[in-house]
């Protein structure tokens, strides 16, 4: 188990080291670059974008501008720095990942929590009246796009007289100390984010939970314990959920880039100060490295969520075995 | 003696005070603004956090627009007519030549810190920054002249603690109108400068958005009070400033302004109906919306103004297309004025812009009271029939019986048309202007690109056709890049410019009109002679609306959504330096 685990890990490394020099090949192939921009200002000439060019070592040759970047991250954990920020990139991943948790966090704790118990209820009850509603929601919740449901929502509270639309905080709080009323405010502009991502997760893990449980309770095993006498709610509970949920550590551990990137659009339309809508801005800025980096992380995320995923089935099922 | 000294430092005191005279805002009652009262905070938003504080250390709007509250400038617009009005300098002469400059600076204004602003920062900003070729958002090329194939320098010269002087090489038309530059402290900046031991490019690492903030100090309206990252900046009203209102009130009015960073429309939108924030500069396409809850009785305004900034788009065909074919017919003038009657500008002013628009100059703005020429009688207005008749006589006919027009037998008269998709109102021209030229038998298949990559794509010439819009100046020859044929920006007709980089103008390439257009250019820098200018730009504009060299659309009008509590509100882009109305706004 412990060999494996370092084993997964070390492979990590390599496929990293590729997933990066794909991500600089893509860039690089976008057309145009980032000081184009600065052309569309007619007090900017050629030459000032030249040197610019050159101040941000854009002149160097394709393999060295990646080297350069790759040999920063290895000896001094340096991702380089944003072009359009003109800030090192590590501080503004920094300072907008803690927000990117809270939220994905949040988001993520809430579908769950509701998606886990309505999945095992409406297979339990199969076909009922639960069921069937739910089900019709779930569906819904899964065919509407979250930053619709952003939108939506954002127009339900305008038009009932709220002022929380969008951020996390109202305009009062922003840069002042920690309080009640300033914890109060943000649960009160927390609850758009969560309820427009979280529907679609919840949809997705019910759906998933209703038919891995359905699955087993049909299972031999599963009949064999009701035959013997055991109460129905015994067998449910610590026989065929217990074997159910494992798929659904699978689904925990590939969403964890998804805190990264998975609600890119609903960040924008919400305007939270998340990574997601900066992957974005970096990718249209072609502020390469902080696109580069992003895309690292987020191939990591899933590297790690996958591996976690696999040592938590491990632990969880005592069937898999690795040695 | 301790009594003597007190004495001296107090008259001392005295004769600062009575030197010391704040300038009154001229009267602007023509354009709606009446005297207010202090007070109120005005939250307004910004689009992307800012990068950083130090204005010429980064080319960003985001930077602009808080330098714009927070430094001032030699001179300014008038508010009303755009004339030049004193800003740090009280006064200028100009030489009888135009070559030398001097400017008296006003002499009772404090930096932030409460440091006294004199002659030395004015050098310093112009010598060690502006200049400084390695500053990012510097303008060193403004200062350089090319005579005779020798580069000359601009010469500042301090005379004395109140006066500066700068000496041209040679007369420069437009030299008076470029001096607003934002004036910057000294005594904060040398340690990143060259004069203070620093490298050329150091200059660019000054202020930082995570540095200390109290070392921004300005002369302007606002002090930098607090930045919290990505979310919001907060400036404070400067006690000190050096402006005053016709009653003698101290402006700026308001005590607090905030910007709220909010990107996207739609966000800032919702913000904006939420009360989150005052006012909001909008576009055409969401003016209906917003102008029905303002009639339905909501709490904000929404006002319209044909300013002379902002910028009229434009219909190009790229005379170097990469087609020779396309090539030639794009570079005939009968074609392009074909094309000119095929452009329903009526219907793009109605549908797109939803009225907020006029009939454009070619290119100057209506506006504009000095250089404007009328010539709309000039232009083609909306005729297919015409365009059909014109079309016909050049020879382009459907000869293969497909509905479009033929360039030679086995080749349409098809290519594509350029144009960006970041905004709805550019893919809407892009549509009317595809279906209208289709009704003469022309093809146009729509290419649309990224917001950020369209002007890439111009300057490469990698079009056959472009909708691309460029700003309106108080002064031509502030664009001269863009129309002068061999201009850097001149990118419908690359083949005038330059072979290689500093290199002379391609006059073979060049039309008869091409040719005078760049002599109008040449003569309208070096003459100091207002009224001769405006004679050659008139006939530049004539010779435009005859030869179209790009295919005029229209001149949107700006327009903005503001609260009720937020008076004197006049519509500002916001990133036009010496253009400042915000002083003047009060809350009630």
């Amino acid at each position: 188990m412990f060999a494996y685990a370092i084993r997964r890990t070390l492979v990590i490394i390599p496929t990293l080291f590729f997933v990066s020099v794909v991500c600089f090949v893509i860039i690089q192939l976008q057309p145009g670059s980032f000081t184009d921009r600065y052309l569309e200002d007619p007090r900017i000439t050629q030459e000032t974008v030249n040197r610019i060019n050159a101040q941000l070592g854009l002149d160097k040759p394709l393999h060295e501008q990646y080297f350069r970047w790759i040999w920063g991250i290895i000896t001094r954990g340096d991702f380089g720095f944003s072009f359009f920020a003109n800030r090192p990139v590590n501080s503004m991943i920094g300072e907008r990942i803690g927000w990117t948790i809270v939220v994905a966090g949040t988001t993520m704790l809430f579908s769950w929590l509701i998606a886990i118990p309505l999945g095992i209820y409406t297979a339990v009850n199969r076909n009922g009246v639960t069921d069937a509603i739910s089900s019709f929601i779930g569906y819904i919740g899964l065919a509407i796009p979250d930053f619709l449901v952003a939108l939506l929502l954002i127009s339900l509270v305008l038009n009932t007289g709220g002022r929380n639309v969008g951020g996390l905080f109202s305009p009062a709080f922003i840069g002042a100390p920690w309080s009640i009323a300033k914890f109060l405010d943000l649960l009160n502009h927390l609850w758009i984010p969560i309820l427009a991502i979280g529907t679609a997760g919840i949809a997705t893990v019910m759906r998933q939970m209703r038919a891995n449980l359905l699955d087993v309770l049909n299972a031999d095993y599963v009949r064999t314990a009701k035959s013997k006498g055991l109460k129905p709610r015994v067998v449910t509970n610590r026989h065929a959920v217990r074997n159910a949920i494992n798929p659904l550590i699978t689904i925990a551990g590939l969403s964890l880039p998804e805190l990264l990137n998975g609600t890119i659009i609903t960040a924008i339309v919400l305007n939270l100060p998340t990574i997601g809508p900066l992957l974005y801005d970096s990718l249209l800025a072609k502020d390469q490295y902080v696109a580069m980096t992003l895309l690292l992380i987020s191939s990591l995320l899933l590297m790690i969520g996958n591996l976690l995923a696999d040592l938590a089935l491990a632990w969880a099922d005592p069937r898999i075995r690795y040695d | 003696m301790k009594v003597h000294s007190l004495i001296s430092t107090l008259i001392a005191g005295l004769i600062t005070i009575s030197l010391a005279q704040p300038l009154t805002v001229p009267d602007y009652s023509s354009i709606g603004i009446e005297p207010g009262t202090p007070g109120g905070t005005l939250t307004l938003t910004l689009s992307d956090p800012p990068p950083r504080f130090f204005y010429y250390g980064e080319i960003s709007t985001i930077s602009q627009t808080l330098t714009q509250q927070i430094f001032d400038s030699l001179v300014e617009f008038d508010l009303a007519t755009y004339e030049l009005t004193p800003g740090l300098a009280t006064s200028w002469d100009i030489s009888e030549d135009g070559t030398v400059y001097t400017f008296n600076l006003r002499q009772d204004v404090t930096w932030h810190d409460g440091e006294p602003f004199t002659a030395d920062d004015v050098i310093f900003t112009y010598e060690q920054i502006i200049t400084n070729p390695e500053a990012r958002a510097g303008d060193a090329a403004q200062f350089v002249f090319n005579i005779d194939g020798e580069e000359q320098h601009v010469q500042f010269e301090k005379i004395d603690d109140h006066t500066v002087r700068m000496t041209l090489p040679t007369a420069s038309a437009a030299f008076l109108l470029q001096q607003r530059f934002f004036i910057m402290p000294k005594h904060k900046l040398l340690e990143f400068s060259q004069e203070g031991g620093a490298a050329a490019a150091d200059i660019n690492n000054a202020w930082p958005t995570d540095g200390e903030l109290s070392d921004v100090v300005g002369t302007g309206p606002y002090m930098l009070s607090d930045y919290v990252a990505g979310q919001k900046v907060t400036l404070t009203k400067n006690p000190n400033y050096w402006k005053v209102d016709a009653n003698g009130t101290q402006l700026p009015y308001i005590d607090t302004v905030e910007y709220l960073i909010v990107s996207g429309t739609e966000a800032q939108t919702a913000q904006f109906l939420a009360g989150n924030i005052d006012q909001l500069n909008i576009s055409g396409a969401q003016f209906p919306d917003l102008k029905a809850q303002e009639v339905a009785g909501a709490d904000f305004r929404v006002v319209g103004s044909d300013a002379l900034f902002g910028s009229p788009p434009h219909l190009a065909f790229n005379f170097d297309a990469a087609d020779p074919d396309l090539a030639a017919v794009f570079s005939d003038v009968s074609f392009r004025q074909a094309m000119e009657y095929a452009v329903n500008r009526e219907r793009i002013i109605n549908d797109v812009y939803n009225g907020l628009a006029q009939i454009p100059g070619t290119p100057t703005a209506p506006v504009d009271g000095t250089f404007y020429k009328d010539t709309t009688s000039l232009m083609r207005n909306y005729d297919l029939e015409a365009a059909n008749a014109a079309l016909d006589a050049l020879g382009y006919t459907d000869t293969d019986g497909d509905g479009t027009r033929n360039i030679t037998p086995d080749k349409e008269l098809e290519f594509g048309l350029t144009y960006s998709v970041d905004s709805s109102t550019y893919t809407d021209i892009a549509t009317i202007i595809q279906n209208d030229f289709s009704l003469v038998g022309v093809k146009v298949n729509l290419q649309g690109v990224q917001g950020s990559s369209l002007f890439g794509t111009a300057l490469s010439g990698d079009f056959d056709s472009l909708i691309i819009a460029f700003g309106n100046q108080p002064d031509p020859e502030l664009r001269k890049p863009i129309w002068q044929p061999g201009g850097s920006l001149y990118y419908w007709h690359r083949s005038t410019q330059p072979a290689e980089e500093g290199g002379s103008v391609n006059f073979d390439a060049m039309a008869d009109w091409e040719k005078r257009v760049y002599d109008i250019f040449d003569e309208g820098s070096k003459l100091t002679d207002q009224d001769a200018r405006v004679a050659l730009y008139q006939e530049w504009q004539e010779i435009n609306a005859e030869n179209l060299p790009v295919i005029m659309i229209a001149k949107p009008s700006n327009s903005a959504a503001v609260y009720n509590h937020v008076h004197n509100f006049v519509y500002s882009l916001g990133v036009i330096p010496g253009y400042n109305p915000l002083p003047l706004y009060y809350i009630q």
